[in-house]
């Protein structure tokens, strides 16, 4: 284990740095804190988790997958870009890690190509930046190129990869060795989930409870950093029917649309199946598939929902 | 290939739903060669009363005149489509529905006998609509999509998803956590949350959803301090027709006010 140290009053310098090639997204405080594309390190906001999660960096709402001329089709491929995301929590990291999981499945060249050409540094928080965290419930890995812990007045930076230590090498006046012990990367008050097996819960009674309170209007996936679901549309053009693309736009389990197959039958026309089946996916059914849950715990699905459905507390209750 | 015969008429309406379909100013040279653009009464001086494949109709039903031309409307076209509010839902003056007629019947052409004979009311009120293209205005992308998906035999399914879909995709912070009566939730969507991408909340034009909560939509409205009679406003000034169901949620069962 080798950590550096970087003056805070320094961290302006790296990143400015970082910028001369590369694109740094970083939160940045506008009507909420979003990750948004950096013109001054001074933008940068550390105080709040960004509102939105980073995701459509890698898998953007809405994207040409194909064009198409009635005879032939021609992938479209995103074109890589240089990019340094700074300032991602570790359930951020740990969602990207998860997003990963899911579009290896089945080779995504779209997605992949997007996140080949980023380069991941975290920022560890020093407690829960919001009443809805939960990650210290589920597990977190250990996934990023560079993580910064927050000390007064400096930062302790952790080399996660070989991407990672090469900044460090090639900037070696920002950072220096040090010998202090790596701190302890629990973050205090984050474990609201008490339910370790949501599997004996299915039949529960109170999942209606918060399918009551479920609009079905889709901002807990919207807003969700593991999220991966997307519906296809074709666009054909009108000087030739023939021609067009192929495009793919984020979806949602929550729509009733979701599950519309063939003949119009629907799986799950029922609003708590489908918010049970949301909690299912996130908590049990991709563990299943990949090891780990999905859901990463950072709390987006409930802060964003309009009348606040904290399934946290729903589980909790369930249990007792 | 023979061309589908198109018609494009207006019954009771201000004719912004017409003008959507010329507002696809890049597709427009195209589209008259994809289709027969036959009848347009609207830009075109020679409209033969005959059959159509598709017959597009805007404005609502709101005179004597209008029923009898909607009749043969529907009789001349294989395809009849509501397109816009007033075609689909009734829109804002289908309101009148709502009010009292000595709140209305000083303002109306007192002396045309006629106009003041039908209570207004959308197409379906009236004879079998085929497709819908709601909103007010309707967005000119989607009815360009269902053209180009008629005249290549299918026809885009319409979504039932709300108006928050596209609001999140788009990045917009929810409305209703500012404090203002955002119908999102329960409205169609298909119109890229156009209103609120702008600051307005959404007021609900393109009708309710199929799956819309509605029970929860209002008390959620009540909960950030909106009162019944706002609410009942609000839901009924583009779609009252559509939300027969809205005196009885938003007073209870046994309210007879």
């Amino acid at each position: 284990m080798v950590l550096y140290r970087l003056e805070k009053k320094r961290l302006g310098e790296l990143i400015g740095r970082l910028m001369l090639d590369a694109e740094v997204i970083a939160p940045v405080k506008k009507d909420v804190v979003r990750f948004l594309p950096i013109a001054h390190p001074e933008e940068i906001h550390l105080e709040r988790n960004a509102f939105f999660p980073a995701k459509e960096y890698f898998f953007p709402q809405h994207q040409t997958l194909f064009q198409f001329d009635g005879k032939s089709f021609a992938p479209v491929i995103p074109k890589p870009k240089k990019r340094v995301f700074f300032g991602l929590r570790r359930c951020d990291l740990t969602a990207i890690r998860h997003q990963d999981l899911a579009f290896e499945e089945v080779k995504d060249p779209y997605y992949e190509t997007m996140r080949k050409s980023a380069l991941l540094i975290g920022y560890h928080c020093p407690k829960a930046p919001s009443p809805y965290c939960f990650c210290g419930s589920l597990p977190q890995i250990e996934f990023f190129d560079l993580m910064f812990f927050d000390q007064q007045t400096g930062f302790l930076v952790e080399t996660g990869s070989e991407k990672g230590e090469q900044i460090v090498r090639e900037h070696p006046e920002l950072f220096a060795l040090t010998d202090l012990p790596k701190p302890d990367t629990k973050i205090p008050g984050a474990d609201r989930l008490h339910v370790e097996n949501i599997a004996p819960l299915y039949d529960h009674p109170d999942w209606k409870k918060g399918a009551d309170q479920c609009l079905s209007c889709g901002a807990c996936t919207a807003l969700c950093p593991t999220c991966y679901c997307f519906e296809i549309h074709d666009e054909v053009s009108t000087a030739n029917p023939d021609a067009g693309k192929r495009s793919r736009s984020w979806s949602s389990c929550q729509l009733p649309g979701f599950t519309r197959v063939a003949g119009d039958h629907v799986f799950r026309k029922e609003r708590d199946h489908r918010f049970k089946h949301r909690i299912f996916h996130q908590l049990e059914y991709f563990k299943e598939k990949h090891g780990v849950p999905l859901c990463v715990g950072c709390g987006r699905c409930i802060e964003a929902c309009p009348t606040r459905i904290d399934f946290v507390k729903l589980l909790n209750e369930m249990k007792t | 290939m023979t061309k589908l015969k198109v018609g494009v008429y207006g019954i009771t309406g201000c004719a912004g739903c017409q003008l959507s379909i010329i507002f696809n100013e890049d597709d427009l040279l195209d589209l008259i060669e994809l289709v027969d653009l036959k009848a347009f009464p609207f830009i075109k001086e020679v409209n033969p009363d005959e059959q159509y494949d598709i017959i597009f109709v805007e404005g609502l039903v709101a005179d004597k005149g209008d029923l009898e031309t909607i009749k043969k409307l529907r009789k001349n076209a294989k395809v009849l489509v509501a397109l816009g509010a007033c075609a689909a839902t009734g829109c804002v003056p289908a309101y009148r529905n709502f009010t009292l007629k000595e709140n209305y019947e000083h303002l109306l052409y007192r002396k045309i006998k006629e106009l003041q004979d039908v209570q207004p009311t959308p197409v379906d009120m009236h004879v079998a609509v085929d497709y819908y293209l709601p909103g007010c205005p309707p967005d000119k992308r989607q009815i360009l999509a269902f053209i180009k998906g008629a005249v290549k035999g299918a026809i885009p399914k319409p979504t039932d998803n709300p108006v928050c879909v596209e609001c999140r995709q788009n990045g917009n912070v929810c409305l209703l956590e500012q404090g203002k009566p955002c119908l999102g939730p329960i409205t169609v969507g298909g119109c890229n949350a156009v209103c609120v991408n702008g600051g307005l909340e959404c007021w609900g034009c393109r009708g309710p959803t199929k799956d819309m909560n509605l029970p929860l939509m209002i008390s959620l409205l009540k909960r950030k301090g909106f009162d019944e009679k706002f609410i009942q406003d609000r839901m009924r000034t583009f779609v009252g027709l559509k939300l027969p169901m809205l005196k009885e949620v938003l007073h209870g069962k046994n309210h007879h006010a």
